[in-house]
């Protein structure tokens, strides 16, 4: 039987080291308002604004654009009426998109790595192993503290992020652009099941290693993905399409699932023993 | 209460603890003595669960850490070397969230003990800013908030100043005393524990080496007695000669008698020829009966 209170308990508790903590939170907010809202700002102005035409290596771009627009399914970039038109819709609903996957995985993997390794580097895990909470509880508590705070973060930044795309687009497209179909997805389906896999996986290196920064680091390696997607979205070789999102959300789910049968077999007594 | 038999625990090629085979019943308090390392953690680890044994069984009111590992510690309050307690939260935050792990819900078991433990003044500032002492006194306040039928502690008297060392020592065996707490001290410290326990048990390399209450261990191990006396001699020095005397100052000497009878003896002579103020026996301590042990576990 799960004792929600216990879950709640060390929830909380997570929760509020993490407030207390200048260094945790701050840089996790940083970066958010700076590539979430920021940049995108200042780039999606700039692309409203500038004369695009004076530029010859945008105008492959665009080119580019026009091009992939062609096939079936992806947005008609052709039918717009200017290159500014082409390039703040590009930016806005595709460049940007992947950033929003940072954010999350960077947030969930420094929350559950100084939650679960950090307690063990100040020897306060044990502590916890002591009290008659299950195991299943504690894991729950630690993933429900990453989860909840880092998709409220990525929501807050994607919410910014919307309003600033319309407020710089609706005067030139007469409609609000953002969100589409995949923005929907994205931040429904694909930025939890993304949350969780980097929690989970957070979980289980810091169940095995020594300290905090082992952990982030091992930890960072789930990044690398998402790097990847975020150069071949800006090359253009991949437009998220709905469907692409809903299949990525899915195997992350399915992956997650996985992950958390792995992490119900861990034992009590496996956490000292490699250590002693 | 807790019973061991034949446990065993290795980490690969080193084995920690080596066939235990350990009792203790309810109400008692066991003092386990022996060098770091000796396996004294890995035992108290392996009581509530946290390790499991390679071998050999451990029973805590007869239920199986592993298998009845969280029934096992509802009943236990552990007090580790490392307190567990988050040094960015106050001493009142920290009771509060272990409560809620014990399933405390009574709000007034947490007043109750920070005035048993008189962490009043302090209480309410971040655990980082405590002394020592203070951490050790709300370390114990947070494995008593579920009324544990056993206690288990490791090194609770480590760095602690003598005033706090006999402050913790006292709320201990009042514990015991009041709420018949069977309790299991680890220590190196045996100077400290003179008087606490009933029954001591000596480890070394995983291994008990002997076990018994202090009366038995005494009678074992220490037969020959020196004792310091402060008297006016009625008689000169060396009508005592079979007592070896010698003179320490104007009053004060020491002899050296070979067992509890002789002792008595000299003590009688002493009282009946001259004035005795006082007598303290400097070797039959449990630090004494300790070294004597070890050389004949050595020996053979």
């Amino acid at each position: 039987m799960l004792d929600k209170k216990a879950v709640w308990t060390i929830a909380k508790k997570d929760v509020y080291a993490l407030r207390a903590s200048v260094q945790l939170w701050l840089p996790m907010l940083v970066v958010p308002v700076l590539f979430g809202i920021v940049f995108p700002g200042v780039l999606l102005t700039w692309a409203r604004l500038a004369d695009l035409s004076a530029m010859s290596s945008l105008g492959k771009l665009v080119q580019m654009l026009q091009s992939i627009s062609n096939s079936s399914g992806k947005p008609d970039f052709g039918s717009m009426p200017s290159e500014n038109h082409q390039l703040v819709y590009f930016l806005s609903l595709y460049l940007f998109a992947p950033l929003f996957l940072l954010i999350p995985i960077m947030s969930s993997s420094i929350i559950t790595a100084n939650s679960f390794a950090g307690e063990k580097e100040r020897k306060t895990l044990e502590g916890l192993l002591y009290t008659p909470i299950t195991m299943k509880e504690l894991f729950l508590g630690k993933i429900l503290a990453a989860f909840v705070p880092s998709l409220l973060l990525t929501a807050g930044a994607i919410i910014m992020y919307g309003i600033i795309v319309d407020v710089v687009a609706y005067p030139m497209f007469g409609r609000l652009i953002f969100p589409n179909a995949s923005w929907i997805l994205l931040m429904l389906v694909v930025v939890p099941a993304v949350s969780l896999f980097v929690i989970l996986i957070n979980v289980l290196i810091s169940a095995k290693v020594k300290g905090f920064q082992e952990a982030y680091q091992l930890g960072g390696l789930a990044v690398l993905p998402v790097l990847g997607l975020v150069v071949s979205q800006a090359t253009g070789m991949l437009l998220l399409s709905p469907l692409a999102l809903l299949v990525i959300g899915a195997l992350l789910l399915i992956v997650d699932v996985c992950l958390v049968q792995l992490l119900a077999k861990y034992k009590r007594h496996a956490f000292l023993d490699h250590h002693v | 209460m807790i019973d061991t038999q034949q446990l065993t625990k290795a980490f690969g090629s080193n084995r920690a603890v080596r066939e235990l085979d350990m009792r203790i019943d309810k109400g008692e308090i066991v003092g386990l003595l022996g060098p770091n390392g000796a396996g004294k953690t890995t035992i108290i680890r392996l009581l509530n669960g946290l390790l499991a044994p390679t071998s050999g069984q451990v029973r805590v009111q007869g239920m199986d850490p592993i298998r009845q590992g969280e029934r096992v510690r509802a009943l236990c309050g552990t007090l580790t070397e490392h307190t567990g307690l988050y040094e960015h939260m106050s001493g009142r935050a920290n009771l509060r969230f272990f409560a809620d792990l014990y399933h405390v819900s009574d709000p007034g078991r947490i007043e109750e003990l920070i005035d048993l433990l008189e962490l009043r003044s302090f209480v309410e500032r971040s655990v980082g800013t405590y002394s020592t002492g203070m951490k050790k006194r709300l370390g114990l306040a947070k494995v008593l908030l579920h009324r544990p039928a056993v206690l288990l502690l490791d090194e609770p008297t480590n760095g602690l100043d003598p005033d706090g060392t006999k402050q913790v020592l006292d709320h201990i065996k009042a514990l015991n005393q009041h709420e018949r707490t069977t309790i299991l001290i680890c220590s190196h410290v045996l100077s400290q524990l003179e008087g606490v326990c009933t029954r001591y048990l000596f480890l070394e390399k995983g291994t008990k080496i002997e076990e018994g209450t202090r009366k038995e261990l005494e009678r074992k191990y220490i037969r020959e007695r020196t004792v310091e006396v402060e008297a006016a001699l009625g008689e000169p020095l060396e009508s005592f000669a079979e007592f070896h005397p010698v003179r320490l100052d104007d009053d004060r000497f020491r002899f050296t008698v070979p067992d509890r009878e002789q002792m008595a003896e000299l003590l009688r002579r002493l009282a009946s020829a001259g004035e005795l103020y006082g007598a303290q026996t400097r070797n039959a301590d449990l630090e004494s009966i300790y070294f004597q042990i070890r050389r004949n576990s050595h020996a053979g």
